[in-house]
């Protein structure tokens, strides 16, 4: 961009120096703070968020006193992520915390209608304090009944987020804290990345925690990114720095069209999508049905440059969920974790699952199930936490999802596992195994311990593994999908190997495929 | 550089099928954990050379328990 000469004319100096005012955030010493805390400030983030020159900020002559200009706590604009548009709220901790006052409330309030009518993403970069609770711009600390009043005209903002969802992609990225209403703004999104030990989240901050229950606690035990990161599942991604954490937003967003009308972008691939994998995929199922072995192995040699994009990896990681691509097709993959808990599909696992498929439906990227599950997980500890409605919350999403859905049987696929990786009742528009491949409705043991159950009881107490283990011989071969592939209930049996050549392929028929519905408002979802 | 290597569920150590000082390659099976009725294997995160085991066979570990060092 060429530079523009300012001092042609008194009043373009003057606008140029207001919009130098609010640039300089909360001034060098603030500045200073932040960068000391291991910190960018919300304009060093927004520089490496967008391409360059391409971020225009609105609302940048926002001031709380229009006589005494100063910068404000929320930038706010948008600009192009790899030549497409987004639109962006940054908080900028230098500036009062950055607390959302009145005028930040209106900058962000104008980006949000211009992201939504416009239909492109809109990204929360969220550091900062919450309401601000000040005398002068913030809502309430006051006797002056106008102020403590404002607060019943606000909340505009996650009714509008609610009713975005699902229409542009959300990404509510916490770099610092977010208490409080600012809370919900991650809490409403579809992607949460978190800065590792900077970042916090809860709905009441420590202080108040302690006057409403009494409880003494730091914020970091309270709402830091490891503990939304690996025990309550709110944030998706924990990341190293801010730096980190842009790059995961670009990263995300690629896989995304602007918009729910749109096809996901291919990006260029310059192999061929369908040449073989590798051998060493042949031989990473054991054997052993007891072995377990790496998923994540597999998954990233099945996408393109081995690049899995993984969403909530240290939670629920009985799951994986993530996005790949093949010969550039962006596609989300759910799959069984077979290292974690042999990938039985417990509450969290449903959740994360159901979760993830809406995001792809939602967005038209197609789904891939890699299928290797014992089933749902069962005992009292799994009902008393509601096994049922969350492995609901799983077969409901999964039936109702009406993108191109591949499943792949890689080994076993027991019970409601079956159904809830896409099993053929779910219409996948591709259903094949790999040669290990078992479908039951349940392992040879617990079918044994059922029907042979009075054998069992008769036998005497040293011959009973010896007529299990029997038996299982028996039937073991019955399970594999060999008989399921004669009677045509899946499409095929497939090389490992040819496995992306199959997806391609696939991902290349369903371009244009349509589903009809009957009309209704929404379902009733089981969650 | 040193490498640990971690526990990726909690269980009992079943099995080391390596030794101090071999070499091993990314994802090259150290040890195999025996949890939930699942023999679960520890793989290399990288490449390397086993120059320490912090558990025996038997011994019962906690997901995230450093298990070995490469270097």
């Amino acid at each position: 961009m060429t530079e523009i000469d300012k001092s042609i004319h008194p009043e373009l100096e003057r606008l140029h120096s207001l919009r130098a005012i609010s640039k300089h955030g909360g001034g060098p010493d603030k500045i200073k703070r932040q960068h000391d805390r291991g910190k960018l400030t919300a304009r060093e983030r927004l520089d490496l968020l967008f391409d360059p020159n391409t971020f225009y900020e609105i609302g940048i002559l926002g001031a709380e006193n229009h006589e005494k200009p100063d910068a404000d706590g929320v930038v706010a604009g948008y600009g192009k992520i790899d030549g497409r548009y987004a639109g962006v709220v940054a908080y900028d901790y230098t500036v009062k915390g950055g607390s959302m006052g009145q005028v930040g409330e209106e900058k962000a309030t104008r980006i949000r209608e211009i992201a939504m009518k416009s239909r492109f993403p809109m990204i929360w970069l969220s550091d900062s304090g919450g309401a601000r609770i000040d005398p002068k711009s913030g809502f309430g600390a006051s006797t002056d009944t106008d102020r403590v009043a404002l607060f019943a005209n606000t909340g505009y903002l996650f009714k509008e987020e609610s009713l975005m969802s699902g229409v542009i992609p959300l990404v509510g990225a916490m770099l610092g804290p977010g208490f409080a209403g600012t809370a919900y703004i991650p809490g409403l999104s579809d992607f949460v990345p978190m800065v590792k030990g900077k970042s916090f989240m809860g709905l009441a901050g420590p202080a108040l925690v302690k006057m409403a229950i009494g409880e003494d606690i730091d914020e970091n035990e309270l709402g830091g990114s490891k503990m939304h990161c690996e025990v309550s599942g709110v944030g998706d991604l924990e990341v190293e720095d801010d730096a980190a954490c842009i790059q995961v937003i670009r990263d995300y967003l690629s896989f995304f069209p602007a918009n729910c009308d749109l096809k996901p972008p291919r990006k260029e691939f310059s192999g061929d999508p369908l040449a073989l994998i590798e051998d060493q995929i042949a031989t990473i199922v054991p054997d052993n049905t007891r072995e377990a072995y790496n998923m994540h192995r597999l998954i990233k040699l099945i996408v393109d440059d081995k690049f899995f994009f993984e969403m909530k990896p240290r939670w629920g990681k009985n799951m994986i969920t993530g996005f790949g691509r093949i010969g550039g097709y962006p596609l989300g993959i759910v799959a069984n974790n077979p290292m974690s808990y042999g990938g039985v599909i417990d509450i969290n696992a449903s959740d994360k699952a159901a979760r993830f498929i809406w995001l792809c439906d939602a967005f038209n990227i197609p789904l891939l199930f890699l299928s290797d599950v014992p089933g749902f997980m069962v005992g009292s500890k799994a009902e008393k936490d509601g096994i049922i409605r969350h492995g609901a919350k799983f077969i409901h999403a999964v039936a109702e999802a009406t993108v191109p859905k591949f499943t792949i049987i890689v080994r076993k696929s027991y019970g409601a596992g079956y159904y809830a990786m896409c099993g053929k009742a779910f219409d996948p528009d591709l259903i094949v195994a790999w040669p290990k491949g078992e479908i039951s409705v349940m392992g040879a043991e617990g079918m044994i311990s059922i029907f042979a159950r009075k054998a069992l009881e008769e036998a005497p107490e040293e011959d009973r593994a010896g007529i299990v283990s029997g038996m299982a011989d028996v039937i073991k071969p019955l399970l594999n999908v060999k008989m399921a592939a004669a009677k045509g209930y899946i499409d095929d049996i497939i090389d490992p190997r040819e496995t992306r050549r199959v997806l391609f392929q696939a991902l290349e028929f369903t371009k244009d495929k349509k589903i009809f519905r009957h009309p209704r408002k929404h379902g009733v979802y089981p969650v | 550089m040193v490498i640990e290597v971690k526990a990726t569920i909690t269980g009992n150590v079943w099995k080391i099928v390596k030794e101090i000082g071999d070499t091993v390659d990314e994802y090259d099976v150290i040890m195999i954990l025996e949890s939930m009725k699942m023999e679960i294997p520890v793989e290399a995160p990288q490449g390397g050379k086993i120059t320490e085991f912090k558990v025996k066979e038997g011994a019962s570990v906690i997901e995230e328990d450093v298990v070995a060092i490469l270097e």
